[in-house]
């Protein structure tokens, strides 16, 4: 039998650019401290092996400091031996990269940048299918189907996506098929790329990153505890939780009738889960002007409360009528102003751009003159 | 509401008294007092009435207290469409505000109750009606100078114009537009200037896409690098291992190897062909020398001849050269003789000529001698005469001019004592008897005028003595002719003359040395103009050449002269031939020596030939000998040239195996020199690589990138809100500068008629911003509301109020309009014009005037109540 933790897409050195910096540094430190997690998982469970399934780095030529800290955090762990294919963003081509890492891999770590069977156990053959280049256009796992591998166990690891489904994050040209597991006769397929974890078949699986990198995916970071019974037996998979950092896409979809700040509150996380939190707020449908200013000061209340948040309302539409264009005044300039920027944001003959200043103009105007109330 | 009367108690001057004001009609009262009658009191007891809270203790209330201190009382009765009523304030001490019913006085309300009711009457205080009708002394602008007054000021006019039209605050927003314009304004002012220009956080937006892009560009370029490094690594690394394959060096040693056996065998058969070569080379030297040797004794043979026949030519020419030689020199040597025979004859004929010449030359100095002899002596008597006149002359000083002085000072002498004589007192006698009368012991003369000089003393027999006393000359006449007298003497006696006469004489004789000595010199002059010494010098030399002279017979000049031309004429003919013989002669000497010299070349020519071609008795067995060497010579050469052909055309191409040991060299060379370079470029790789490796350039990369989107976005929301914020702005002040053209119509209605009576059809402008008239239009053409004369700006003003009043009526408030010394810079002209339209205002306003220009105000009609003042 053989038990090990199946990840990938760890990212180690993604920048994370488009945050602020604090929020940057807080990313990195999360993504980095996913390898003792996994250490952690895999002595917890007595997993022997943890199998990286590619992109464990973010880019080709990693900072020395990236890749010297992840080898020094793999080396702390030395129970399990740390396997690490390359994947298309570390792909095997990169050449310092792997020349590093080569060089100063500890021994329970063992970078796997050819394709040809690696023995993890007696019982037990790895065939790895590193990437060589960021797109290889071909199914890299074709030379499983004939691997002499003996009587051993026969485990696949691969990086992109298959066939009948895009898996790639990248929408890459990776080519899996989608039944290599079964018609190379392998126990497992651990696979990576896609930072979600999604099982493909019986014994394919793509283990997701174990920190979320993006709002893609739903579901809560994790990785795969896989044990192999042998004899033929399927895998035994069991999904570990792994992630610190919630990344958070709440959509709010406004009809304009409804409390528009109670449907806001109601997809709030807890106050505690907040500061751990990237809250991004997409907000769509319609609104009355005087629902949208308390969203927007619904939305600012609530705001410093996360990591980071954003909000976007630029799919969110005005409704109003007649008492709500009474809230700026019953008549005078200030009203005739409102309807016609409202006549604007409703009129189809003017482009897209215009509307939408139409509309976030009036959206100012309800604010100021509710401030001067 | 309309006031009825007005109490001030303890109020500035009026300290411990009671002023008061009443019969206040329903249209224009005016208050018409001097100077310092307190009406300005009045206007500001008004104000702090209606517009100070009864508590206050600000300037505007402390102001009125007098100088002994109090409290400050005031109370106005006012007619409301309620009834009769009593504002009192107690202002400073035991403050307390009250309103009473009248006439009974029953309190409606006190204190803050109090002001909550004057409140509702006016609107809202300062800011309300009165506030804007209620005009202080000598305000003639139409804008207060602060800030804040400014805009209370503002605020009313609004307020008013809003509860006189109705919907006008509604129409353009009023405050609440202003609020919101404001706040867009101020929302717009940190990223966008009044000038459109980007600022604040959307221009560092901007600024860092700029700085990150550039980053950006940086990095990617980097990247790139990096990446084209790791490519060339790669293939640095293959072609090492290429380079280093043990197989391909076996190959390039091998060829090596044999490309230098196949050229050392090449060489070593050149070797051979160079042997051959050379011999045949040998062999050629040879035939070429026996033929050489051949044609030499043949030549010498036939130069032999030839030496021999021009030997014998040049002796012959010789012997005629030395003939012709000896004949010129002959001809020469008789030219010479001639020659020398023609000058002897030509010297002797010069000879004979130059002694005539000479002593004919002695004869003329002797004449000449003789002639100067006489004429020294001649000069030399000249000057003795000129010297003895200048003697003469020197000792005279009787000039012609000294006569002329001497004559005009006996000229005056003489008119001084015709004068003298003229003015004497003269006495004439005419005796009848014997009886004389005696002067001085004479006895006077009868018939003729006696001069009486001085006092005379006449006796008169018989009849005593008579003394006259005459006053014939004064004395300064007689001073004045003595000066005369004097000076003549004087003059005279220079030349030492004693009368005119004695003068005249002396300068005659001066004048006639004076023409001596002229004379003389001019006969000097002539005679010797050079001076007497230089004859004597001339004559000198005459004598000179006068020696020698003799008185024999001399020939003809003119015959020697002759016979000295025909001496050189014959001596020139015998130059001519000498010169031509001469020429012969040198002509022929050159022909002989070029004979010479061509009869020693043909000597020599001969000697030489005949020493090439040898003796005669050896010659045929050496030409002989000669040809055949040279059959031998030629033989040898065609054996040499077979065996050069042979060996060439069995030579290797010592090119091609030169060229073949070069590739195999250079293969060699080429593989160390480019390994050593691949090493190298490596090497270099290596250390770019970890340059940017080692500072994580894509990490870098990407982070810029996202920093870039980041900022982009954050760029994109500043723009976007400075879209929605400046439409919303235009939408404003679209919608109000509409509803302004609303808002001002009543206003200029209410206007039209007023400022009609005073500048005909003209029209007011007003500003939107602040709600002023901005500018009066007259005769077609706007004038801006500052530059009016303060006149016509402080009528403008009322006018407006005025107008603003009258839409208050209209709307059933009736607020008192109250001037205080209005009008104080309107002429008497329009002052009328302006009472008119005060009068047009008051058929249904209520106004009340106050004025120190009681004279001016006489006009202006209405109710005159007079200022009532007691003890309190």
């Amino acid at each position: 039998m053989v038990r090990f933790i199946h990840s990938s897409d760890l990212h180690l050195g993604k920048p994370f650019g488009r945050f602020p910096e604090d929020v940057r540094g807080r990313l990195r430190q999360a993504r980095a401290d996913a390898l003792p997690r996994l250490a952690s998982l895999a002595r917890a469970h007595a997993a022997s092996h943890i199998l990286l399934a590619g992109d464990t780095f973010d880019q080709t030529t990693p900072a020395p400091s990236v890749i010297r800290q992840a080898l020094n955090a793999m080396g702390a762990a030395d129970q399990v031996t740390w396997l690490l294919m390359p994947g298309n963003h570390d792909h095997a081509n990169a050449t310092e990269l792997w020349r590093q890492v080569t060089q100063d891999a500890p021994p329970n770590v063992a970078p796997l940048l050819t394709p040809e069977p690696y023995p993890l156990t007696a019982h037990a053959t790895l065939l790895p299918a590193p990437p060589s280049e960021r797109h290889p256009g071909r199914d890299l796992t074709a030379w499983f189907d004939g691997a002499v591998t003996g009587e051993t166990a026969r485990i696949g690891l691969a990086h992109g996506s298959i066939t009948d489904f895009d898996s790639s994050e990248e929408g890459g040209s990776s080519v899996i098929a989608a039944d290599r597991a079964q018609r190379a006769g392998l126990a497992y397929l651990g696979l990576g790329d896609w930072h979600g974890q999604l099982q493909i078949g019986p014994t394919s699986w793509y283990s997701g990153a174990p920190e979320a990198d993006g709002f893609k995916h739903a579901q809560a970071p994790a990785a795969l505890l896989v044990e192999i019974a042998g004899d033929g037996a399927p895998p035994t998979v069991t999904s570990l939780p792994t992630g610190t950092i919630t990344w958070t896409r709440a959509p709010l979809d406004l009809v304009g009738d409804e409390d528009s700040t109670g449907a806001f509150e109601a997809l709030l996380p807890p106050l505690s889960e907040r500061a751990l939190t990237l809250f991004d707020l997409v907000v769509t449908g319609r609104a009355r002007p005087l629902e949208r200013v308390a969203l927007e000061q619904a939305i600012a209340s609530a705001a410093p409360d996360f990591l980071w948040h954003r909000t976007d309302l630029s799919g969110l539409g005005a409704v109003h009528d007649t008492a709500d264009l009474d809230a700026i005044d019953r008549h005078g300039a200030l009203r005739a102003a409102a309807e016609v920027l409202a006549r604007e944001a409703a009129d189809e003959t003017l482009t897209a751009q215009e509307r939408a200043t139409a509309q976030t103009a009036l959206s100012h105007l309800f604010s100021f003159a509710l401030e001067t109330e | 509401m309309k006031l009825r009367a007005l109490h001030l108690t303890n109020v500035r001057k009026f300290t411990g008294k009671r002023a008061s004001i009443t019969g206040i009609g329903d249209g224009i009262t005016v208050v018409s007092e001097a100077n310092e009658f307190g009406k300005s009191t009045f206007f500001d007891a008004i104000h702090a009435l209606f517009f100070e809270k009864y508590s206050a203790t600000g300037r505007a209330v402390k102001s009125l207290q007098p100088y002994a201190g109090g409290a400050v009382e005031i109370a106005a009765e006012v007619e409301t469409d309620a009834g009769h009523f009593r504002i009192e304030k107690r202002f400073l001490s035991r403050k307390a505000a009250r309103i009473a019913r009248l006439p009974e006085g029953t309190t409606l309300a006190q204190d803050d109750e109090a002001e909550r009711w004057i409140a509702a009457l006016l609107g809202t205080g300062r800011e309300g009606p009165a506030g804007l009708l209620w005009v202080r002394q000598g305000l003639v602008g139409l804008e207060p100078d602060s800030p804040k007054e400014k805009s209370q000021l503002m605020e009313t006019r609004r307020d008013l114009l809003s509860s006189v039209a109705g919907e006008i605050d509604a129409m353009t927003g009023g405050r609440r537009m202003d609020r919101v314009m404001r706040r867009v304004t101020d929302r717009l002012a940190p990223i966008l200037t009044k000038t459109g220009r980007k600022t604040g956080p959307w221009k560092a937006a901007l600024d860092e896409i700029e700085t990150l892009e550039c980053t950006l560009a940086g990095l990617n370029a980097q990247v790139a690098t990096l990446d084209q490094a790791l490519v060339d690594r790669k293939q640095a690394e293959a072609s090492l291992k290429r380079l280093d394959d043990v197989d391909a060096k076996a190959r390039r040693d091998a060829s090596l190897a044999a490309a230098k056996a196949a050229l050392e065998k090449a060489r070593a058969h050149a070797g051979a062909v160079t042997a051959a070569r050379q011999a045949r080379d040998l062999a050629a030297l040879t035939a070429k020398g026996a033929q050489s040797d051949l044609d030499s004794f043949l030549s010498a043979l036939e130069a032999l001849q030839t030496a021999e026949k021009r030997e014998a030519q040049s002796t012959a020419a010789l012997a005629d050269a030395a003939d012709e030689a000896t004949r010129q020199k002959s001809a020469l040597d008789r030219a010479q003789r001639h020659l020398k025979t023609t000058i002897d004859t030509a010297t002797g004929a010069r000879r004979a000529l130059d002694a005539a010449r000479r002593q004919s030359a002695a004869r003329a100095a002797q004449t000449e001698a003789a002639r100067l002899d006489t004429q020294i002596a001649d000069a030399e008597a000249a000057l003795g005469n000129r010297d003895a006149a200048r003697a003469v002359m020197r000792a005279s000083p009787a000039t012609a001019e000294w006569l002329r002085r001497a004559e005009q000072a006996q000229d005056a002498v003489a008119k001084l004592e015709a004068a003298a004589q003229t003015r004497a007192t003269t006495l004439s006698m005419a005796y009848a008897g014997a009886t004389r009368i005696t002067r001085n012991g004479t006895d006077l003369p009868a018939d003729r005028p006696v001069t009486l000089d001085g006092e005379t003393r006449l006796e008169l027999p018989g009849i005593g003595t008579m003394t006259i006393r005459p006053q014939n000359m004064d004395e300064a006449g007689k001073a004045q002719l003595a000066k005369a007298k004097a000076a003549r003497d004087a003059l005279f006696s220079e030349a030492g003359a004693a009368t005119l006469q004695d003068s005249r004489a002396l300068a005659a004789t001066r004048s006639e040395a004076t023409a001596a000595t002229d004379l003389a010199q001019a006969i000097l002059d002539t005679l010797a103009p050079d001076g007497i010494e230089v004859l004597r010098a001339a004559k000198a030399d005459a004598d000179l050449a006068a020696a020698g002279a003799h008185g024999d017979a001399l020939p003809p000049i003119a015959e020697l002269e002759a016979r000295v031309s025909e001496a050189e004429q014959a001596q020139e003919a015998a130059q001519r031939l000498l010169d031509g013989a001469d020429t012969d002669h040198a002509r022929a000497r050159d022909a002989l020596m070029k004979a010479q010299a061509t009869a020693e070349a043909a000597q020599h020519a001969l000697d030489r030939a005949r020493t090439d071609a040898g003796p005669p008795e050896i010659r045929e067995s050496r030409r002989a000998e000669l040809l055949r060497s040279q059959a031998m010579a030629d033989e040898a050469l065609t054996t040499a040239d077979a065996a050069l052909e042979t060996l060439i055309a069995a030579a290797p191409d010592m090119q091609t195996a030169a060229a073949e040991l070069q590739r195999a060299e250079d293969a060699v060379t080429a593989v160390r020199s480019e390994r050593a370079q691949v090493a190298e470029r490596l090497a270099a790789l290596l250390s770019e690589i970890r340059t940017h490796a080692g500072n994580g350039i894509e990490e870098r990369r990407d982070e810029a990138a996202g920093q870039l989107d980041a900022a982009r976005a954050i760029e994109a929301g500043f723009a976007r809100q400075a879209a929605a914020l400046t439409r919303l702005k235009a939408a404003l002040e679209a919608e109000r500068d509409a509803a302004r053209e609303t808002y001002f119509g009543p206003v200029q209605e209410e206007l039209k008629p007023l400022l009609s009576i005073l500048h005909g059809d003209a029209a007011l402008r007003f500003d939107g911003e602040n709600l002023l008239p901005a500018g009066l239009t007259r005769d077609h053409a706007e004038e801006a509301l500052e530059d009016l004369s303060g006149g016509t700006k402080e009528q403008i003003a009322i006018l407006t109020r005025l107008a603003f009043a009258r839409l208050f009526a209209r709307q059933d408030r009736h607020i008192p309009i109250i001037l205080d010394d209005a009008l104080v810079y309107s002429d008497d002209s329009r002052i009328i014009r302006m009472f008119t339209a005060l009068t047009r205002v008051a058929q249904d306003q209520q106004i009340l005037v106050f004025s120190c220009r009681q004279l001016a105000f006489q006009d202006l009609g209405g109710a005159r109540p007079a200022v009532e003042v007691a003890d309190v």
